[in-house]
């Protein structure tokens, strides 16, 4: 156990420097194309003079390395350009470049001197994305990214062959060709009022037939042909195997009304819920909208536990680790700051987590239990870079 | 050894669940915000002469939009606009409405937005190609016109005449003005027809002018949700483990002569371009940013900061005795050279500290600065009636996008407007900064420094978004406790 938690210490660590070292070969790689448009640019302004001396300042965040790797391809480019690089009594024209940068970038500053007049030419060089800080843990949450894009992703479908987005406003089908999703086509969801704010959507897909659900609509239709047929609808939300709840229609939670197998039965209003049938025992966890999680066990009526802190979304998963049931649930944060989800038991009356927190660079929207045995999570993230992706949540047991 | 790991996780993890407290990343709705405003405000209108325009255009925000609109990360996003493009010359462009209503439940319509843009800028033709589609004309290049248009005076009002009254203003933003208090309280409730969606919180209010010294000294911000603070209030709040948030270095604190050389108010005499710019090297910038700015604060030698150019080093802000006791004494030998009023503004103890610190580096230069306490500093009518020579004034950083933020300063400036049109024509930096440079030339404008704006914000506020710049986008702001 120990020596495999140090290999994983180890992969963590390795992929932490590979990241490092390949964000910064990607900067270092793009600097002689941005050097050689600099010199083409002093030159122009320069009218091609045939000497010149050259200076350097930094006043950026650039590393000696990246500033050694960025000076040298300036050099060389004068040299690619047939100017020499001299001393500045037999220069031409003199060239003073200031490393600078601005909130989104670089910037190469040159202040060219020719005798009495002066000139400035700024070249931007964009900021590499910073690589991403590995986190070493005993991971036993594994994600993977399923799509990606710039609008928002309510929730989504994939099987082998098709990929269904839910977005506000459209159900976009993709289909897979050469190992990429193509698009296929786009079934519109017209409504009448405007969604509520933090909008939330769940999509069904069983043998082809899409059912997607919005606050106070409901929409029908078939993969195959591609149909959708929209209608305003109070119909209540398939939350997961064996929960079925009514949504607010102009809000972003559970009304606390259930229908399904626990129909009539109603808890106070909730974000996210989730229920499991473990040995004996049929367990129900509902994060409500006042920050509470209640634990019922066996029965609807009085919560057997509650807990505070957790985040307000969640989704069981059916694992063969532990229990065989684990909640993977939201980090109590907002969208100021990145969100990470956790895998916790239930054990008894109490709530162990048996993972490690796993970072995830942007804000949880959305946890569904997904796949034929609820084995997997698909989940929406809105990430800090403003894009919206579809992922998949596994568990994987610790030896 | 697989259960102990899994008692330590337990530990560790609730630990953090206890840190973390209340919560989670799905937002609540419901609830009052209550916000404490330093400054008072006395009207709302987007394009008043306002004395404190910077508070008045965060409560407006609320109430009225704009074409487009900048995020947090300063990226440039649609507005009451979803698309636009424009000619090749950039001089002919097109914005495409979306489908929104005003809060007297009216549609928005193209014609309703040119009429808006009209008042707020007449030098451009406007008109309504159709119902959802405005064009805007304009007689020179503007390349960001869609970052200009996301500027708080170009916010989308529409005036309804109310007899010999100011007109009502009627806007389509996520909240609805609902009491009005001049100078004292309003109150904004929730727009539950937003097309955005209805907002999280059922109303925001805002208390104008509380002295927040006092308010901390008796602990009653618990009620509040944020408030303003200046950047000496920092260290008590620090100490009581309160959460606070600091922009960048945004604002500029600059000296502005009010007479320009040529063609100024009748009756009042310029101040001698050698003396200006002789205290302009007496300025000790570094001693103001770090001593009265507790180093919260970065010395100014451009209009606009160096995180947002990167090119404001190239700007000298140096102190030279030597060289100013030669400018002065060289004005002398031609003009008499008069003590010079600085009025400052007397609702900011930094200002005065900053004023009376200037005062005594001039003085060295044979400069003498007599600063004094005035109370209407930021409205251009008020200030075009003051015996001042000479201001001190804070201006809020506008936009993050270079051109625009110098053309917006140059307006909060009082400085020739000419220039506007270079600067929004202009294609490359370089550009920007020759034009900068040029401004500074002429020495009416003697930055000082670049200051923060320092919020303090109740840990029960959540997505309480402050830009770059300063400014707040309270679009996903919710209260922890509403149900």
């Amino acid at each position: 156990m120990l020596k495999t938690a140090k290999q994983r210490w180890l992969c963590g660590f390795v992929f932490f420097c590979v990241a490092i070292a390949s964000a910064a070969s990607q900067e270092a790689t793009s600097f002689p194309a941005a050097a050689t448009e600099f010199v083409q640019l002093i030159q122009s302004r320069a009218g091609s003079p045939s000497a010149v001396s050259v200076t350097f300042q930094n006043l950026s965040s650039l590393s000696p390395e990246r500033l050694e790797a960025l000076q040298n391809a300036i050099f060389n480019s004068f040299r690619n350009a047939n100017v020499r690089v001299v001393k500045p009594e037999q220069a031409v024209a003199e060239v003073h470049i200031t490393f600078s940068e601005d909130w989104q970038g670089y910037l190469l500053i040159s202040g060219i001197q020719q005798g009495s007049s002066s000139q400035t030419v700024i070249k931007k060089l964009p900021r590499s994305q910073q690589a991403q800080s590995a986190h070493a843990t005993a991971l036993t949450i594994r994600k993977l990214a399923v799509w990606q894009q710039e609008t928002p992703v309510l929730d989504f479908y994939q099987d082998n062959q098709n990929l269904l987005v839910l977005e506000p406003n459209q159900v976009a089908v993709y289909s897979m060709d050469s190992g990429q999703w193509r698009p296929r086509q786009t079934l519109g969801i017209p409504h009448q009022n405007p969604w509520p704010r933090d909008l939330r959507g769940r999509l069904e897909v069983h043998g082809g037939e899409i059912n997607a659900f919005l606050p106070g609509a409901r929409c029908s239709g078939k993969i195959s042909p591609p149909s959708l047929d929209c209608r305003a609808s109070d119909d209540p939300w398939p939350m997961g195997e064996g929960l079925v709840a009514f949504f607010s229609p102009r809000k972003n939670f559970f009304n606390g009304l259930l229908a399904g197998p626990s129909a009539g039965a109603s808890v106070a209003p909730f974000f996210s819920g989730a229920t499991w049938q473990s040995s004996d025992q049929h367990v129900w966890l509902f994060t409500g909208t006042d920050g509470h999680t209640r634990l019922f066990q066996n029965d609807l009526g009085t919560p057997t536990a509650t807990f505070n802190g957790w985040g307000s979304t969640l989704a069981p998963v059916h694992s063969v680790c532990g229990s065989g049931w684990q909640v993977l649930t939201s980090s109590p944060a907002d969208t100021t700051r990145p969100d990470s989800v956790q895998a916790i038991e239930i054990s008894g009356h109490e709530a162990l987590p048996v993972s490690a927190p796993v970072d995830l660079a942007g804000t949880v929207e959305a946890l569904w239990t997904a796949g034929n045995y609820g084995q997997l999570v698909n989940g929406v993230l809105h990430s800090q870079q403003g894009k919206y992706e579809a992922f998949t949540l596994t568990v994987i047991c610790n030896q | 050894m697989k259960r102990l790991l899994l008692q330590l996780f337990a530990i560790s993890s609730l630990l953090l669940l206890a840190a973390g407290a209340y919560g989670g990343s799905r937002p609540r709705y419901g609830g009052t915000v209550r916000i404490l405003l330093h400054d008072r405000v006395l009207s709302i209108d987007p394009l008043g002469d306002e004395d404190r325009p910077a508070a008045r255009d965060r409560m407006a925000a609320l109430a009225f939009e704009n074409l487009t609109q900048v995020d947090a990360q300063g990226r440039l996003r649609p507005g009451l606009a979803t698309s636009w493009h424009a000619d090749q010359a950039k001089r002919a462009w097109q914005f495409r409405l979306r489908l929104a209503n005003f809060h007297d439940g009216t549609v928005l319509t193209a014609a309703d937005v040119a009429a808006s843009l009209a008042k707020s800028n007449p030098a451009w033709k406007y008109s309504a190609v159709d119902r959802q589609t405005v064009s805007i004309e304009t007689p020179y290049t503007v390349q960001q016109m869609p970052e200009l248009l996301a500027l708080p005076r170009y916010a989308i009002v529409k005036r309804q005449a109310d007899g010999n009254n100011p007109p009502i203003l009627i806007g389509t933003g996520s909240y609805k003005l609902n009491q009005w208090q001049a100078g004292e309280h309003a109150q904004f409730t929730a727009n539950e027809d937003y097309w955005g969606g209805r907002p999280f919180a059922d109303s925001i209010e805002f208390q104008m002018g509380s002295s927040v010294r006092e308010q901390l000294m008796d602990r009653q911000l618990g009620t509040y949700a944020a408030t303003e603070l200046s950047v000496d209030q920092i260290r008590n709040v620090e100490q009581n483990n309160q959460i606070l948030t600091l922009s960048r270095p945004a604002d500029l604190l600059a000296l502005v002569f009010l007479q320009p050389d040529s063609g100024g108010r009748p009756g009042r005499k310029p101040v001698d371009a050698r003396v200006r710019q002789a205290l302009g090297l007496t300025i000790n910038r570094a001693a103001i940013s770090n001593v009265i700015f507790q180093r919260k604060a970065i010395a100014a030698s451009g209009l606009l900061p160096q995180w947002l150019t990167g090119y404001e080093f190239m700007f000298s802000g140096a102190t030279n005795i030597d060289r100013a006791k030669e400018l002065r004494a060289d004005a002398a030998a031609f003009v008499v050279i008069s003590p010079i009023a600085l009025a400052y503004d007397f609702a900011d103890p930094l200002a005065r500290l900053a004023a009376e610190r200037i005062a005594v580096d001039a003085r060295e230069a044979g400069i003498i600065i007599q600063p004094y306490a005035e109370s209407h500093l930021y409205s251009k009518a008020a200030r075009a009636s003051i015996n001042a020579d000479a201001v001190l004034l804070r201006m809020p950083l506008q936009s993050l996008d270079p051109s625009v933020a110098l053309a917006a300063r140059i307006d909060d400036l009082g400085l020739p407007q000419e220039s506007s049109a270079v600067i929004l024509g202009a294609t490359r930096p370089e550009d920007l900064l020759e034009i900068e440079r040029k401004l500074l030339e002429s020495n009416r404008v003697l930055p000082v420094a670049h200051v923060p704006q320092v919020l303090w914000l109740n840990n029960t506020a959540h997505n309480w978004q402050q830009d770059l710049n300063g400014g707040w986008n309270l679009d996903q702001l919710w209260m922890e406790g509403a149900r």
